[in-house]
C-alpha cells in the first residue's frame, strides 16, 4: 500500500493497475465497503475486473495511478451490484430523473432510501463498447438522432441494470426534451411515475419590462430570478416529501437538515478539488476522474456516506499533490473549458493526450455544485440551490463563468461536446460559439460507441494547434 | 410595426390582440427560411424553429415584440435566439408541463401586466370581455367551417380549410369568410396529427388530398387552436379555456392527448392516420410507436424537413398507404 502512495502521479492503463493492485494488502481491501457491510460490501478491485464484467472501454482508458482513484473507480463501477444489494436488504430504491442533483437531497433525508439517477446510464454503451442499449431503444421506437440518454428507456425495459424502483420521481418542464420524452416512454412501459414541474428561470432580458425589485431574487452566483419560481419549487418538493413519508412512514425534518449539511460537505469538497485542479501549476487530477467526481455530487453513486469519504480522500490527495507541485499532465498543458459532458469518456483522455488540460466545466449540473443555505427554511433552501440549474435558464447565463475566465485569460479554448438531435445542443451550440468568440471554440458531435474516428482526432489536433 | 408574434397555442390570442397589433403565430416552414435560421442554430434544430427564425430575421421591422413559451425546449430557445440576433423585445411564457394550473394562472397575470405596461394600455374588464367575445365568435365560425370537413361525406378539403385558418393564425381576422364552396368527397378518410403544419405546407396537404381526405386533425397549424372555448369572457375564463385546451403532446403525463385523439378519431370516422413529424421533433418522434399500438389504425409517418424534393416518393408512399387502408378494412375504405 505504502509503495502505491509513493508513486509519481501519472495516468496508467489496466495492466499497470493490476500490477499495482497486487501490492495492496488484504486488510486494506477489506477496509473499504459500501453500505458499511463487511460481508458483501467490499468494492476495491483493479479496473480490469470491471473490464472482464463487460466495461470493455476500460482497456482503452487511462486512469490516475493513485490508490484514491482506484477506490473511486471500484466504487463507481460497483453501482449496479450495490443497487440490487440495496433491494435485498430492504432499502427503498428511488429513481430520481431529470432534475440532476436536488431531489436526492430529499430522498436521502429518509432512512434506508437510496436515490439513483437512471440517466447516468447514458455512459453505459460507451463503457461497455456495446450498442445494445441504443439498438434496443431504436427497437422500442425511440429515434436514433437524439441524446444517448435514450439508453435509459432500454434499461427500464430490460430490467437488469437496476432493481424495479420503489418510487420514480421524474422532473420535467424547462429542461431538455429528449429526456422528458425518455421519461414519458418509461411511464408508457407501465412504471408509475410521480411528475414534478421544473419551471423556467426567466431572466430579465426575456421580459418586456423590468419587474419590481420586490418580485426579484438573486442566487449567490448572481443569477436574477422571479421569486415565484422559488415558491413553485417549494410546493413541488413538499409533494415529494409527502410521497416519501407515505413510502417510509417516517417524517423527520431534523434528518433533512442533517442531509443538507452532509450534501454541502460533499459539494464544498468537490468545489475545492475543482479549484485546486484549475489553479495548480500542474494538473493534479485527470479530467476523467474529475468528471466522475463532479457527477458524484448528484447522488453519491447510491451510497452517499461512502462517496463523501472517497471524495474526502481524493481531496486530501489532490491537496498534497498541489503542495508538492506534482501532477498528471505536463506543465505546459493548455487550459481549456469543456461544455456539456462527454457521453464517451474516452474523449477526456484523448484531449489530454493531445496536450490540453480541462480547467473549467459546464456539465449542466451546476445546481449540484452550489451550497444549500443552512440558515433558512430547508425546502426554500433546496429550491434556491436548484435555481442555479444550467438548463432552465438562458445560454448566456450558462456560460457566464467560462466567459469570466476567458476574460482573465485563464482559458485558451473551449470544447463543446454535442449529441446530434439533442434539443438544447442543437439550439445552444451556435450561440455559445458566438458568446465565447474571444477564444477558439471547437464543437464536436459525440459519435456512438466505436465512432471516434481519425477525422475527430484530426479536428481535435487542429483545435489544439490553433490554441497553442 | 404591425405584429405581435407568438409561438404557442397556450398563449391567449385575446390578450395579444388587445395591444392593437395582429397576433401572428410563428408557423413558418420553408426550406430557404430554414437555411437562414441556420445562421444561429445547428442544422439538427427543428425545421419549424429554423424557418421561424429565418422569417423573423427577414421581417424584424414588422414585430413590436414576440411572446414565446416554454412549450418544447427548442421553441423556448428560439425566443432566446431571436433576442440574441435581433432587437425585437421578447417575452417567455412559462407554460407548465405538468397539470399545474397555479403556474399557468400566475403566468397569465404576469403576461397581462407586461403587455399593459409595455404597450401603455389597461386591459380592463370591458375590453377583455369585448375581445374575448369577438375572438370566440371568430373561433365559433371556424369551428363551423371545420365541422364541414369532419362530416361524412366530408364537405370541405383540409387544403381549403388551412387557407382559412391561416388568416386566424396570422391575425387577419377580417379575412375569414363563412361562405365556402362545397368540396364533397368520398375519398378514404384520414386523420392528421403530428408536428405543426406550417403556412407553407399547402402543397403537401394538397398532395395527400389528391387521394385521401383529411377529415380531422390534432395539429397546431390547423384546428387545434379552434377547440379553445372561452365560455366566461373574463381573465379567469381565458385562463380556464386555454389551460384546458386539448393537451399538447409535451404535457406529462400525456394521456390527455391520447384520450382526445382517440375520441376524435371515432367522431371523424377516420380509417387511417397520417403522422406528420418534423425532423428532430422529439415529442412526436418518441411517440409514434405508441400511437401505432394505441390507435389501432394504419399510420403513415411522414418525416419532413419542409423540402419538397421527395414529392414523387411521397406520392408512392401515399398510394401504398391507400392499399394498406384497403386491406385493413377488408378491401373497403
Amino acid at each position: 500500500m505504502k509503495k502505491v502512495r509513493e508513486l509519481t502521479p501519472k495516468k496508467i492503463g489496466l495492466n499497470a493497475w493490476s500490477n499495482q493492485f497486487e501490492k495492496i494488502s488484504v486488510e486494506i481491501i477489506k477496509k473499504y465497503k459500501y453500505y458499511n457491510n463487511n460481508e458483501w460490501g467490499i468494492y476495491l478491485s483493479p479496473p480490469a475486473t470491471f473490464m472482464v464484467y463487460g466495461a470493455r472501454e476500460l482497456k482503452r482508458l487511462k486512469f490516475d495511478n493513485s490508490f484514491e482513484a482506484l477506490r473511486m473507480w471500484g466504487f463507481v463501477f460497483n453501482e449496479t451490484e450495490r443497487l440490487f444489494r440495496a433491494r435485498q436488504i430492504n432499502k427503498k430504491v428511488i429513481a430520481t430523473m431529470g432534475d440532476l442533483g436536488t431531489v436526492p437531497v430529499l430522498v436521502l433525508s429518509f432512512p434506508d432510501c437510496v436515490p439513483f439517477y437512471p440517466e447516468c446510464l447514458w455512459w453505459t454503451p460507451f463503457f461497455k463498447e456495446s450498442t445494445d442499449l441504443l439498438d434496443t431503444a431504436s427497437k422500442l421506437g425511440l429515434p436514433e438522432a437524439t441524446c444517448f440518454s435514450r439508453a435509459v428507456a432500454s434499461a427500464f425495459y430490460k430490467k437488469s441494470y437496476f432493481p424495479k424502483p420503489d418510487l420514480i420521481i421524474a422532473s420535467t418542464g424547462a429542461s431538455c426534451d429528449d429526456y422528458s420524452c425518455v421519461m414519458q416512454n418509461v411511464e408508457d412501459m407501465g412504471y408509475d411515475i410521480m411528475w414534478i414541474e421544473i419551471p423556467y428561470r426567466k431572466s430579465l432580458e426575456f421580459l418586456l419590462t423590468r419587474p419590481k425589485q420586490q418580485d426579484l431574487e438573486k442566487t449567490k452566483s448572481g443569477l436574477v430570478y422571479i421569486k415565484k419560481l422559488e415558491e413553485y419549487l417549494v410546493k413541488e418538493y413538499h409533494k415529494i416529501w409527502q410521497a416519501l413519508f407515505k413510502l417510509t412512514g417516517v417524517n423527520n425534518p431534523h434528518r433533512f437538515l442533517e442531509t443538507i449539511k452532509k450534501v454541502n460537505r460533499l459539494r464544498s469538497l468537490v468545489l475545492e478539488i475543482k479549484r485546486m485542479n484549475s489553479e495548480a501549476d500542474i494538473a493534479p487530477l485527470p479530467a476523467l476522474e474529475l468528471m466522475t467526481i463532479e457527477f458524484g455530487n448528484l447522488y453519491g453513486y447510491a451510497d452517499f456516506d461512502e462517496w463523501v469519504e472517497i471524495v474526502q480522500m481524493i481531496h486530501d490527495m489532490v491537496k498534497k499533490r498541489v503542495e508538492k507541485g506534482i501532477g498528471v499532465l505536463k506543465k505546459d498543458a493548455i487550459p481549456i473549458a469543456w461544455v456539456t459532458p462527454s457521453a464517451d469518456p474516452y474523449l477526456l483522455n484523448l484531449v489530454e493526450d493531445l496536450g490540453c488540460r480541462v480547467v473549467e466545466t459546464e456539465y449542466v449540473i451546476n445546481q449540484a455544485m452550489v451550497q444549500i443555505e443552512e440558515d433558512i427554511e430547508p425546502f426554500r433552501a433546496l429550491a434556491r440551490s436548484f435555481i442555479n440549474a444550467s438548463l432552465i435558464g438562458s445560454t448566456e447565463e450558462r456560460v457566464k463563468n467560462i466567459k469570466e475566465k476567458i476574460a482573465k485569460k485563464l482559458i485558451k479554448g473551449v470544447l463543446i461536446t454535442n449529441m446530434l438531435g439533442a434539443s438544447h445542443c442543437s439550439m445552444e451550440t451556435r450561440i455559445i460559439e458566438k458568446l465565447l468568440d474571444d477564444v477558439p471554440v471547437l464543437s464536436i458531435d459525440v459519435p456512438a460507441p466505436f465512432g471516434i474516428t481519425q477525422q475527430i482526432r484530426t479536428r481535435l489536433e487542429a483545435f489544439v494547434e490553433t490554441i497553442k | 410595426m404591425e405584429l405581435i408574434g407568438y409561438s404557442c397555442s397556450y398563449i391567449p390570442v385575446e390578450l395579444l390582440s388587445l395591444t392593437g397589433l395582429k397576433p401572428y403565430r410563428l408557423l413558418h416552414g420553408d426550406l430557404q427560411l430554414s437555411q437562414k435560421g441556420e445562421r444561429i442554430v445547428r442544422v439538427d434544430a427543428c425545421p419549424l424553429v429554423k424557418s421561424n427564425l429565418g422569417f423573423v430575421f427577414e421581417n424584424q421591422k414588422r414585430f413590436a415584440c414576440i411572446i414565446g413559451s416554454t412549450g418544447c425546449d427548442m421553441s423556448r430557445r428560439m425566443i432566446e435566439a431571436i433576442k440574441f440576433t435581433t432587437s425585437i423585445p421578447v417575452y417567455i411564457f412559462n407554460n407548465p408541463r405538468t397539470d399545474n394550473f397555479e403556474i399557468f394562472s400566475n403566468e397569465i397575470d404576469m403576461l397581462i401586466k407586461e403587455l399593459e405596461h409595455f404597450f401603455h394600455r389597461k386591459f380592463d374588464k370591458n375590453l377583455i370581455h369585448q375581445e374575448s367575445e369577438r375572438i370566440e365568435n371568430i373561433r365559433q365560425n371556424l369551428r363551423q367551417i371545420d365541422a364541414r370537413r369532419r362530416t361524412n361525406p366530408s364537405l370541405l378539403s383540409t387544403a381549403t380549410f388551412q387557407k382559412i385558418v391561416i388568416s386566424y393564425l396570422q391575425g387577419n381576422f377580417g379575412d375569414i369568410k363563412s361562405e365556402i364552396p362545397e368540396e364533397m368527397s368520398y375519398k378514404p378518410r384520414v386523420y392528421l396529427l403530428g408536428s405543426p403544419v406550417s403556412y407553407e405546407s399547402g402543397p403537401i396537404i394538397e398532395l395527400i388530398e389528391k387521394r385521401l381526405r383529411i377529415c380531422g386533425d390534432f395539429n397546431c397549424g390547423l384546428s387545434r387552436a379552434l377547440y379553445i372555448k372561452v365560455v366566461e369572457k373574463t381573465i379567469e375564463g381565458l385562463k380556464q379555456a386555454y389551460f384546458k385546451q386539448p393537451p399538447c403532446i409535451f404535457k406529462r403525463p400525456n394521456k390527455g392527448l391520447y384520450e382526445y385523439v382517440e375520441k376524435d378519431l371515432k367522431e371523424t370516422k377516420s380509417t387511417g392516420i397520417i403522422a406528420f413529424v418534423l425532423d428532430y421533433c422529439d415529442n412526436f418522434d418518441f411517440e409514434i410507436a405508441k400511437m401505432e399500438k394505441r390507435f389501432s389504425l394504419p399510420i403513415l409517418k411522414l418525416k419532413s424537413d419542409f423540402s419538397l424534393q421527395n414529392i414523387s416518393q411521397l406520392k408512392v408512399r401515399i398510394d401504398a398507404f391507400i392499399e394498406v387502408l384497403a386491406s385493413y378494412r377488408g378491401g373497403i375504405v
